[in-house]
């Protein structure tokens, strides 16, 4: 009787004992920030900064051409 | 001529260069291909900008232009032919990785497991466990409910263990380095 009433409690809510599954405490969790901060931090090709500049002076208002 | 006095899109364009270290670590865990992945940067950098006034400011843009990079990817992925992999059918095909001694795993060990999740699952959990989003961000950028990401994100993480052959160890307190220190002056 009393377990069943536990159970239906339980039932609701979910259990969560482990704080963060993917936390530092879990192995996973480490070498999956480890692989992605490897990632973050490679030297950004020159080729994306040049680009957004393009795109940029491409949207910039154009210089009055009729020398005012 | 000095008229450099650039114009509103100049924060706009400096938020964006700020995203693309993590677009592209992004691009590389869904494309695991270097080119690929700097492709994928590349269109999302175009889409962005073009999309640009459909931004919101003030909100949060690395979790927009993902959202941009993520279409993209399965996008090339579809005109590529290539059949969005679900998660269910190719589990057991893919299950080659030799797990390491000792629970102790290598990056390489780990980069090799992480391929052979199904994209759904690889992408859920590099955004809740690496990229730092939230369940509902992570949902947003995938265009699921909240609890699918929760789903694809804990059998994501019981693949790798899987694989890996290391336990939930999210139980007790040290770290596995604290513990090879500790079990080797044990022994």
């Amino acid at each position: 009787m009393k377990s069943n009433t536990m159970a239906a409690a339980g039932g609701r809510k979910q259990p969560t004992n482990q704080a963060d599954p993917l936390g530092p405490n879990s192995e996973i969790g480490r070498k999956l920030k480890q692989y992605y901060d490897d990632l973050v931090s490679e030297e950004v090709p020159d080729r994306f900064a040049d680009l957004l500049r393009q795109l940029d002076e491409r949207t910039q208002p154009q210089p009055a051409r009729d020398g005012e | 001529m000095t008229q450099a006095d650039t114009g509103s899109g100049s924060s706009f364009k400096s938020e964006l260069l700020g995203a693309i270290p993590s677009l592209r670590a992004f691009a590389m865990s869904l494309a695991q291909n270097a080119d690929k992945a700097d492709d994928l940067v590349q269109e999302t950098l175009v889409k962005a900008w073009d999309k640009q006034a459909s931004f919101q400011p003030g909100t949060n843009l690395k979790a927009w232009v993902f959202t941009i990079l993520r279409n993209e990817f399965y996008s090339q992925m579809r005109k590529r032919g290539r059949e969005v992999q679900d998660s269910e059918g190719i589990m057991t095909e893919r299950l080659a990785v030799h797990p390491s001694q000792h629970g102790s795993m290598d990056l390489d060990d780990f980069r090799t497991a992480l391929e052979t999740l199904p994209e759904d699952q690889r992408e859920a959990i590099i955004l809740i466990g690496a990229s730092g989003f939230s369940y509902e961000e992570a949902a947003l950028i995938c265009g699921v409910a909240v609890g699918t990401i929760k789903s694809r994100v804990s059998r994501a993480r019981s693949r790798l263990q899987e694989i890996l052959g290391v336990s939930g160890e999210a139980d007790y307190g040290p770290d596995s380095i604290s513990a090879q220190v500790m079990g080797s002056s044990a022994a």
